[in-house]
C-alpha cells in the first residue's frame, strides 16, 4: 500500500489534484444527487411551500387484516393528519356492528409524519445552503455537513420504523380517543401510528377487573401493541385488555420515502468514505 | 464520586478543536459562553476592553450543543444552561465552571428562553424550549424537569424561534413563536402561568400564516413597542405587533442566507447572514419625515387605532429603507452571530463564532452612520480570538507528555500523539505517535516533565522505550494483560493507519508478530470478554475505518475472520460465546452477525429486528459477557475520553475498552481499585490525542503513605475499608504525627522512607508488617491477579506515592508568589518548580468536569499584571491563605516534622502531613448539604466540650476529637484551633469558594507556617507552648494529653487488645459531663461557638438533669452501658471506639427519637460487629 511517507512528488501531485476534483466536483455532484432525491422524498410528504399549495390531497386507506374481519377502518389521510376515519367493530360476543367516525371539525396529527417531514426538509435546507457556487475548502467541511444531514435522515427514517410506545394509561389520555362522533364506550381504545409504511389502526377491547378479583394485578408497560390480558388503572378503575384487533394498511409513498432515505444515507456515506481515504494521506491537514 | 480526585491536564501544543455551534454572552459582559460540536463548552474572558482570552473547557455533553441560554437572573446566580443533540440538557456556573443540574429529555431544543415573571411565579422560573417537536415545552429553570407545554389549537408544528413580548402598557408578557411551517403564533405568558402550573392546556391566542419559511429569529422592537422583526433564511420582514400586517420585505441578495437578526433601536435594526456578514439598516417612516401626526412611534397610543384606522394603514407603508450596512471581511465557512446589547457601561458588541473554533467581535457605535456620501460604513473587527491563540501564547504550559523526547531525538519538531494508552499495573504510559514509532514512558516522570522545572530525571532511558515497527501513524493502542490477567504481561498491540497490527513484547521491545489486514486504518484494537473462549485463548477485535473488523488470535498468531461487507462504520462488537457469532452494529442501525468459526455472515437485519438482537444481547450479559463497545459513533466521536487505562484494571464483565463516553471523574469512579494516580488521554478529535488528563486520586494518596505507620503502631492489620476504618486510620496516623512531635522516633516514617532510603536497619517487626501491608494492599488491588514481581512492586509503589504526592503537591504550591517561600519548598519538602501555571480540572459531578486552560491566570480581571504568570487560583486564595493562618494557632505549625534530624523523613512527613490537611479541606468544602448541619452540629457540640472543660479533661479532648472522626476529619490540633479551623473551611463552602482555591489556600498557609518555622528554629524538637491569658491552659493541655495517648497507644500495641465488653461500674460523672454535653447541644440549637466565653459551670450542668427526657435517659444508660468498658480497657482505641458509636447513637436517637431502652440497645448491637472489625 503506497503510504503518504513512500508517496513521490508526483503520486503527491497526482493525489492532490485527485482530491481537488473531488472537492470542487464531486461532492457537489453528490450533493446535487442528494438534494433531487430529497426533493423527490419531501414531495411525497406534500410539504407546503413545495410547490403545490392549497390543501393536500386526501388519501383514503381500508385498513384490514388478513385473518378476521372483525375490525374494518377507513382512514382518511391529509397530508399529515388524519382528516375521516371510519372504524367499523363487530363484537366478538353478540356479533353487534359498531361504527365509529370522527367528529367533522376535527383532525387527527400524525405526529411521525410531520417529525419525518420536518426532518427532510432540515435536510434539504443544509445542502441547499451549500449549492455549487459554494467551494469547500477543507474535507472536513464536507465530512460535518454530511453528519448534519444524515443526523437528519437517521431521525426521519427513525420516526417512521419505530413508532412510540405508549402505555395503555397513555392510549387512553390521548386525544384520539375523544376524536370520535359517537363517543367511543368506555371500554374501547383505539390507536392509530405508522410503523415503517404501514399506517396501523388497533382497537383494543377492555373489560373492567372486579375490585374482589384474585387476580395479580400488574400494569403493563410501554408497548407498541399490548397483547390481551394486559392490565392498568384508568381512573380508579382496574381494566384488562380482553380482544386485540390489529389493521394495517401499506401508504405507498410512505414506502417510497423510506426507500429515498436509506439510499441518500448511503450516499452520504459514500461521500464519507471517498474524503476519508484521502485524508488518510494528508494527516496533517485540518481534517 | 470521589470528591477527593484532583485532575490537572496536560496540555499538548494544539488546541482541542472546538467548533463552535452556539454563542453567547453573558449578561455582565465578562464572559463568552461557546457550545461546540465536540460537546465541549468553553468560558472565555472578555475583558473590560473588549479582549478575549479562553478560560475554561467544559465537559459534559456527549454530542453537539445546539443552543445556550441563560438559566437565571443573572445578576443573582451566574446560570447558564445548553441542551445537545441528544437531548442532555445541563446548567453550569460559569464563573466556576461546574455543572449544577442536568437532565435527559428526549428533546432536541434548538432554542431555550429563561422566563421568569418574580411577582407571580415561585421558584427559579421556566425554561421556554422550542426544537424538533411539536410546540413549546416549558421547563423548570431549576430542576430541569418538564413542567407542561404551550400547546397550539390550530396546525401544530416545530417551531423554529421564539421571543418574549413584554408590553409596559398592559404589564403583561406574550409569547411570540414562528413555526417551521412559517406560522406566528401569541401565548400569554404571565396570565396563563397559574394555568401551566395547574396542567391545564393553554392554548394560542392569535396565529397568523407569514408566508415565508425557514424562520430563523422573531424579535419585538422594545423601543417601539410596534414593529416586530421576523428574518427568514431568504428575507427578512417587519411586521406591525398591533394587527400583524406587514410593513416590508426584504429579500437576500446575491444567494445569502439569513441568520439572524436583532433590534439596535426604535428603527434601526441588524441583520447577520450565515457566512458572518452583518448589515444595520435604518428603518424610515416616510409619514414622519413628512411631519405628519405620528412624531414617533414610541409614543403611539393604542386609541388611535381603532379611530382612524385606515390613516394608520397607510402611515406604516411608506416606510423606507436606508440600510447603512456593515460588512465584515473574511468570507467565513459559516458562522453563528449574535446580538448582546445593553445600556451605559456596556458595549454594543456583535460577536461570531466559527467552525473553525475563531470568535470575532465587533464594536457597534450607539448611533451608527453612514459615510458623508450615503454609502455604507465599514465597522472594523475589534477582536478575535481562538483556542489555538491561546496555546501559542502560553506555550510553556503547553507540555505534551511526549515531548520530553525531543531531547532524545534529533529533530526538533515534536510529533503528535495518534494514540496513547496508561497501563496502571506498570506505571506506563504507551504512546503511539504519526510518525509510527511507540514510546513508552514512565508516566509519573513523564508528567514531571511535562509539568515541573528542571526535571533531568529522564535521562535515564532505562524506563522508556522505542518501539519502532509501523511505517504509519499509530492509530490504536492495546494493552491486553490489564483487560485480562490471563494473558501474558508482557504482550502489546498496535495497530496503524496502514492496517498493520503488530503484537510487541512491552519488556523487551521485540516484534513477535506482524498481521497484516489489508483494510483501512486501524480505529480501534478491542478485546473479547475473558468467558469467551475460542480455542483456549482470547481473542483481539480491530475495527478499521473501511467499516471492517478483523479478529485476531494472539497465541495462534492468526487472523480468525475478515468481516467486510458492512456499509456503514461500525457502532457496535458484541460476542455471542455460546454459538461463537460476532455480531457487529452499524451507524445505520443495522445489525451483521458473523459466525467465527467459518468466517460466514449468519444474517443481515436491519430496523427492528436488529434492534431486538442488541437488546437480547444486552439481557444475556449476566450469562455471557459482550463488551459493550461503542466504536466512536458519529455523535460520541467528539468528545469520549478513551479510558482505556481504568477498564484495563477492571477484571471480570465489564465494557471493555472501546471508545467510550464516559469523563474521567466517573472513570475513575468505576475503578474496582484505586490507585493515586491516573493518566486519561483525551481524544478531543477523531485523529490525534490531544492532551493528557493526570488523575490525583487525594484520598488514595493519604490512605497510601499512611499504611506503614499504622502497621507500626496497631497489629491488628486487617482493617482495611470502611470509613470508619479509614477514619480511624487517618487519626491513629496523626498520633504517629503527634508523636514525633514528642520527640518519638517515627517507625511509621521510616517505614515510609524506607523504600527511598533503601532498607536500611530496620527492625523485623516493621518489616514484617510492611509485607504483611504489602500482600493486604496487593490483595485489594490486585484481586487476584497474577503479579510476577511482588517485592519490587511494593518498592516501586512507594516511591510512586511519594512522587506522585510531590507532583501532587507542586502542581497546587502557589510558585511566584513569594520567592524565598519557592526556594525553601523546593529545599525542604525537595519539590521542583512548576514551569507555568498548571491547569486544573475540576469534577463536578460524575461525569462533568471542566479543565481550566492555558493562560487561564490571565483571564481573571482581578489579577495584576506582575504575578501573571504566577500558579494562583484566584485573588481570593491569599485573602483565605491569610485567614487559615490567623486561625492557625501559632504553636500548630511550629511542631511537625522539625524534630527529626533525618531530612527525607522529615521531608515525606510534611508531605503526608499536609496532604492530609488537603485531603481534610477537600472533604470539607466537597461535603453535601445534608452533613453540613451535622458539622454544625457538631461545632455546637464541640463548643460546649470546650465549656465543660473542668469536669473531665481526658473526655472532652477524646469526644472533639471523635467529632473529628466523624466528620472524617484529620484535623488533630486543640480544640480550639479544630474548631474555629473547620469553622473557617466551612464557612468557605458557603461562600462557594471553590475546592481549589480551598485547597491552594490550606497549602499556602500550611507551607508559610512550616517554612517560617524551618527559617527560624532549625533545630528544635520541643513543642513551643505558647503561654498566654487565661486561655493558656487550654492551649498547653491537649498536647500533653496527645503524648499521653501516643504512650498509650504504643501500651496498646505492644499488649494485647482486651475483649470488649468487659463489666466494670460506671463512673458517673464522665458520662453526665458528657451526655450533658450532647443535650446541650440540642438544647440550644441556635446558639453557637460564640458563646465559648461564657463560664461552664454546674448550674447549667444541674439544669440540664432536670430537664432530663425519655431520650435523655437512654442517653445516659447508653453511657452506664458503655462507660466501664472504657475504663477497664484504658485502651484509647476503645475510647474512641465508643464514642463513635455514642455519637451515632445519639444521634439516632436525636433524629428517630428513640423513646425505649431497648430500642437503643439493639442500635448498639448493630454497631458491635463494627467494632470488633475495628479492633
Amino acid at each position: 500500500m503506497a503510504t503518504a511517507m513512500a508517496a513521490t512528488a508526483a503520486e503527491r501531485a497526482v493525489l492532490e489534484e485527485e482530491f481537488r476534483w473531488l472537492l470542487h466536483a464531486e461532492v457537489h455532484a453528490v450533493l446535487r444527487q442528494l438534494q433531487d432525491i430529497l426533493k423527490e422524498a419531501s414531495l411525497r410528504f406534500a410539504l407546503p411551500g413545495s410547490g403545490t399549495e392549497g390543501p393536500a390531497k386526501q388519501e383514503n386507506f381500508i385498513l384490514g387484516s388478513c385473518g378476521t374481519d372483525q375490525v374494518k377502518g377507513v382512514l382518511t389521510l391529509q397530508g399529515d393528519a388524519l382528516s375521516q376515519a371510519d372504524v367499523n367493530l363487530k363484537m366478538p360476543r353478540n356479533n353487534q356492528l359498531l361504527h365509529f367516525a370522527f367528529r367533522e371539525d376535527k383532525q387527527w396529527k400524525l405526529q411521525q409524519i410531520q417529525d419525518a417531514r420536518n426532518h427532510v426538509s432540515q435536510a434539504i435546507y443544509l445542502l441547499a445552503n451549500r449549492d455549487e457556487s459554494y467551494q469547500f475548502k477543507t474535507g472536513a467541511e464536507v465530512l460535518k455537513l454530511m453528519d448534519a444531514v444524515m443526523l437528519q435522515l437517521t431521525r426521519a427514517r427513525n420516526r417512521l420504523t419505530t413508532p412510540a410506545t405508549l402505555t395503555l394509561p397513555e392510549i387512553a389520555a390521548s386525544g384520539l380517543t375523544r376524536m370520535f362522533a359517537p363517543t367511543l364506550p368506555s371500554d374501547l381504545l383505539v390507536n392509530v401510528y405508522i410503523n415503517l409504511n404501514k399506517l396501523c389502526l388497533t382497537v383494543y377491547q377492555l373489560h373492567a377487573l372486579q375490585p374482589t378479583s384474585t387476580k395479580n394485578f400488574r400494569p403493563a408497560g410501554g408497548a407498541l401493541l399490548h397483547s390481551p390480558g394486559a392490565m392498568f388503572e384508568w381512573g380508579a378503575q382496574r381494566l384488562e385488555v380482553s380482544h386485540v384487533h390489529k389493521v394495517e394498511c401499506v401508504i405507498p409513498w410512505l414506502n417510497d420515502a423510506l426507500v429515498y432515505f436509506t439510499v441518500s444515507l448511503q450516499l452520504c456515506q459514500q461521500l464519507k468514505d471517498k474524503i476519508s481515504v484521502f485524508s488518510s494521506h494528508w494527516t496533517y491537514r485540518p481534517f | 464520586m470521589r470528591t477527593s480526585l484532583q485532575a490537572v491536564a496536560l496540555w499538548g501544543k494544539k488546541a482541542p478543536p472546538h467548533s463552535i455551534t452556539a454563542i453567547m454572552i453573558t449578561d455582565d459582559q465578562q464572559t463568552i459562553v461557546t457550545g461546540s460540536q465536540e460537546g465541549q463548552l468553553c468560558l472565555w474572558n472578555l475583558s473590560p476592553d473588549l479582549k478575549i482570552s479562553a478560560k475554561e473547557l467544559l465537559f459534559g455533553h456527549s454530542a453537539s450543543v445546539t443552543c445556550l441560554a441563560r438559566a437565571r437572573d443573572f445578576s443573582k446566580q451566574p446560570y447558564v444552561v445548553s441542551a445537545a443533540e441528544n437531548g442532555e440538557m445541563c446548567i453550569w456556573n460559569v464563573t466556576n465552571g461546574q455543572c449544577v443540574e442536568k437532565a435527559s429529555l428526549p428533546y432536541r431544543h434548538t432554542a431555550i428562553c429563561y422566563y421568569h415573571c418574580s411577582f407571580r411565579m415561585t421558584g427559579e422560573g421556566w425554561l421556554l424550549c422550542c426544537g424538533e417537536y411539536r410546540d413549546v415545552l416549558i421547563i423548570d429553570a431549576k430542576t430541569l424537569a418538564v413542567i407542561h407545554t404551550f400547546t397550539s389549537s390550530q396546525s401544530p408544528d416545530w417551531i423554529s424561534c421564539m421571543c418574549f413580548v413584554h408590553s409596559m402598557r398592559i404589564q403583561e408578557d406574550s409569547l411570540l413563536v414562528v413555526s417551521v411551517t412559517g406560522e406566528l403564533k401569541v401565548w400569554d405568558l404571565s396570565s396563563s402561568i397559574n394555568s401551566i402550573q395547574e396542567k391545564r392546556d393553554v392554548y394560542e391566542k392569535e396565529s397568523k400564516f407569514l408566508d415565508s419559511l425557514n424562520c430563523q429569529t422573531i424579535r419585538f422592537c422594545t423601543y417601539t413597542e410596534r414593529l416586530l422583526l421576523v428574518v427568514f433564511s431568504k428575507c427578512w420582514k417587519v411586521y406591525d405587533y398591533c394587527d400583524f400586517s406587514l410593513l416590508w420585505t426584504e429579500v437576500s441578495r446575491n444567494g445569502q442566507f439569513f441568520a439572524g437578526g436583532e433590534v439596535l433601536a426604535a428603527h434601526r435594526v441588524l441583520i447577520w447572514t450565515e457566512d458572518g456578514h452583518s448589515y444595520i439598516y435604518q428603518l424610515l417612516n416616510r409619514w414622519a419625515q413628512m411631519g405628519a401626526a405620528y412624531k414617533t412611534f414610541s409614543g403611539l397610543s393604542k386609541s388611535i387605532y381603532p379611530a382612524d384606522g385606515k390613516v394608520l394603514k397607510e402611515t406604516i407603508y411608506p416606510h423606507l429603507l436606508c440600510s447603512t450596512s456593515v460588512e465584515e471581511n473574511k468570507s467565513l465557512p459559516f458562522v453563528m452571530g449574535y446580538m448582546n446589547e445593553r445600556k451605559e457601561p456596556f458595549y454594543k458588541v456583535l460577536f461570531s463564532g466559527e467552525v473553525s473554533g475563531r470568535i470575532t467581535l465587533w464594536h457597534i457605535p450607539d448611533v451608527p452612520v453612514s459615510k458623508f456620501d450615503g454609502s455604507p460604513r465599514e465597522i472594523p473587527i475589534t477582536t478575535t480570538w481562538t483556542l489555538q491563540d491561546n496555546f501559542d501564547k502560553h506555550q510553556t504550559v503547553s507540555q505534551n507528555v511526549v515531548d520530553r523526547f525531543s531531547g532524545l531525538r534529533d529533530e526538533t519538531g515534536s510529533w503528535a500523539v495518534a494514540s496513547s494508552a496508561y497501563v496502571p499495573s506498570l506505571d506506563k504510559l504507551i504512546c503511539g505517535l504519526e510518525d509510527g514509532t511507540i514510546l513508552i514512558a514512565q508516566a509519573l516522570s513523564a508528567a514531571k516533565f511535562g509539568l515541573l522545572e528542571g526535571c533531568s530525571l529522564l535521562r535515564d532511558s532505562s524506563s522508556n522505550r522505542i518501539l519502532k515497527g509501523h511505517d504509519q501513524r499509530v492509530t490504536s493502542l492495546l494493552y491486553p494483560h490489564g483487560l485480562s490477567s490471563k494473558l501474558d504481561q508482557c504482550w502489546m498491540v498496535s495497530g496503524d493507519q496502514g492496517s498493520c497490527v503488530i503484537l510487541w513484547d512491552i519488556f523487551t521491545g521485540e516484534i513477535l508478530h506482524k498481521f497484516f489486514l489489508e483494510a483501512g486504518p486501524v480505529t480501534s484494537l478491542l478485546m473479547s470478554p475473558e468467558n469467551f473462549r475460542l480455542r483456549d485463548g482470547q481473542i483481539i477485535c480491530c475495527v478499521c475505518s473501511d467499516h471492517s473488523v478483523a479478529l485476531l488470535h494472539l497465541e495462534e498468531r492468526r487472523c480468525l475472520l475478515r468481516a467486510r461487507k458492512h456499509l456503514f462504520p461500525v457502532k457496535m462488537i458484541r460476542w455471542h460465546p455460546v454459538e461463537n457469532f460476532l455480531i457487529v452494529g452499524c451507524a445505520d442501525d443495522s445489525v451483521y452477525i458473523w459466525e467465527i468459526e467459518t468466517g460466514t455472515l449468519e444474517r443481515h437485519e436491519t430496523g427492528e429486528r436488529a434492534r431486538i438482537i442488541l437488546n437480547c444481547c444486552d439481557d444475556s450479559q449476566l450469562l455471557k459477557v459482550e463488551p459493550v463497545l461503542a466504536v466512536a459513533s458519529e455523535t460520541n466521536k467528539h468528545k469520549s475520553i478513551e479510558q482505556r487505562s481504568s477498564s484495563s484494571h477492571q477484571l471480570g464483565p465489564m465494557p471493555s475498552p472501546g471508545l467510550q463516553v464516559e469523563s474521567s471523574c466517573k472513570v475513575a469512579d468505576t475503578k474496582s481499585f484505586p490507585r493515586p494516580f491516573n493518566v486519561l488521554p483525551v481524544k478531543t478529535n477523531s485523529s490525534d490525542v490531544g492532551f493528557h488528563i493526570l488523575l490525583f486520586d487525594l484520598e488514595n494518596l493519604v490512605e497510601l503513605l499512611l499504611p506503614p505507620p499504622l502497621s507500626d503502631i496497631d497489629p491488628s492489620n486487617s482493617f482495611h475499608g470502611g470509613d470508619i476504618l479509614r477514619r480511624a486510620k487517618s487519626t491513629v496516623e496523626k498520633k504517629t504525627i503527634k508523636r514525633n512531635k514528642a520527640s518519638c522516633s517515627s517507625l511509621s516514617a521510616e517505614a515510609q522512607t524506607k523504600p527511598v532510603s533503601g532498607n536500611q536497619d530496620q527492625g523485623d517487626d516493621t518489616i514484617r508488617f510492611l509485607e504483611e501491608n504489602d500482600v493486604i494492599k496487593r490483595q485489594k488491588k490486585m484481586k487476584g491477579s497474577k503479579k510476577v514481581y511482588p517485592k519490587p512492586l511494593r518498592k516501586v509503589d512507594a516511591n510512586i506515592a511519594i512522587d506522585t504526592a510531590k507532583l501532587f503537591l507542586s502542581c497546587l504550591l502557589p510558585w511566584g508568589m513569594d520567592k524565598e517561600l519557592d526556594n525553601l519548598c523546593i529545599r525542604h519538602l525537595n519539590i521542583s518548580k512548576l514551569q507555568g501555571p498548571v491547569s486544573l480540572g475540576l469534577a463536578s459531578s460524575e461525569d462533568y468536569f471542566s479543565l481550566m486552560l492555558p493562560g487561564w491566570d490571565l483571564c481573571s480581571t482581578e489579577m495584576k499584571k506582575e504575578c501573571s504568570r504566577v500558579n494562583l487560583f484566584s485573588r481570593k486564595v491569599l485573602d483565605l491563605s491569610n485567614k487559615y493562618t490567623a486561625t492557625l494557632p501559632n504553636h500548630v505549625g511550629t511542631p511537625k516534622g522539625l524534630e527529626n534530624s533525618c531530612d527525607s523523613l522529615q521531608e515525606s512527613n510534611t508531605i503526608v502531613y499536609l496532604l492530609s490537611r488537603l485531603f481534610l479541606v477537600t472533604k470539607l468544602v466537597n461535603m453535601p448539604l445534608e452533613l453540613a448541619c451535622e458539622i454544625d452540629r457538631s461545632f455546637k457540640m464541640e463548643s460546649i466540650h470546650k465549656k465543660m472543660k473542668s469536669p473531665g479533661n481526658d473526655i472532652l479532648n477524646i469526644s472533639s476529637f471523635s467529632g473529628c472522626l466523624r466528620n472524617g476529619k484529620n484535623e488533630f490540633h486543640t480544640p480550639e484551633a479544630d474548631l474555629s479551623l473547620l469553622k473557617l473551611i466551612s464557612c468557605w463552602r458557603d461562600q462557594s469558594v471553590q475546592v481549589t482555591e480551598a485547597i491552594q489556600a490550606v497549602l499556602l498557609a500550611e507551607v508559610q507556617q512550616h517554612m517560617k518555622s524551618l527559617r527560624k528554629i532549625p533545630i528544635s524538637s520541643q513543642p513551643v507552648s505558647l503561654a498566654e491569658g487565661s486561655n493558656c491552659d487550654m492551649m498547653q493541655l491537649p498536647p500533653k494529653t496527645k503524648k499521653e495517648w501516643a504512650e498509650e497507644l504504643e501500651l496498646q500495641c505492644t499488649g494485647n487488645i482486651l475483649p470488649l465488653q468487659t463489666p466494670v461500674s460506671p463512673v458517673k460523672h464522665d458520662s453526665n459531663s458528657n451526655s450533658a454535653n450532647f443535650q446541650d447541644a440540642e438544647d440550644m440549637p441556635d446558639r453557637c461557638v460564640l458563646e465559648e466565653s461564657e463560664s461552664p459551670g454546674q448550674p447549667r450542668h444541674h439544669s440540664w438533669i432536670a430537664k432530663v427526657t425519655t431520650g435523655g435517659i437512654v442517653l445516659v444508660n447508653m453511657f452506664v452501658f458503655s462507660f466501664p468498658v472504657i475504663i477497664i480497657n484504658t485502651s484509647l482505641k476503645i475510647i474512641l471506639c465508643f464514642f463513635l458509636v455514642i455519637i451515632l447513637v445519639i444521634f439516632m436517637n436525636l433524629f428517630i427519637n428513640i423513646e425505649s431502652l431497648p430500642k437503643g440497645i439493639s442500635y448498639f448491637q448493630i454497631c458491635k460487629p463494627g467494632f470488633f472489625y475495628l479492633l
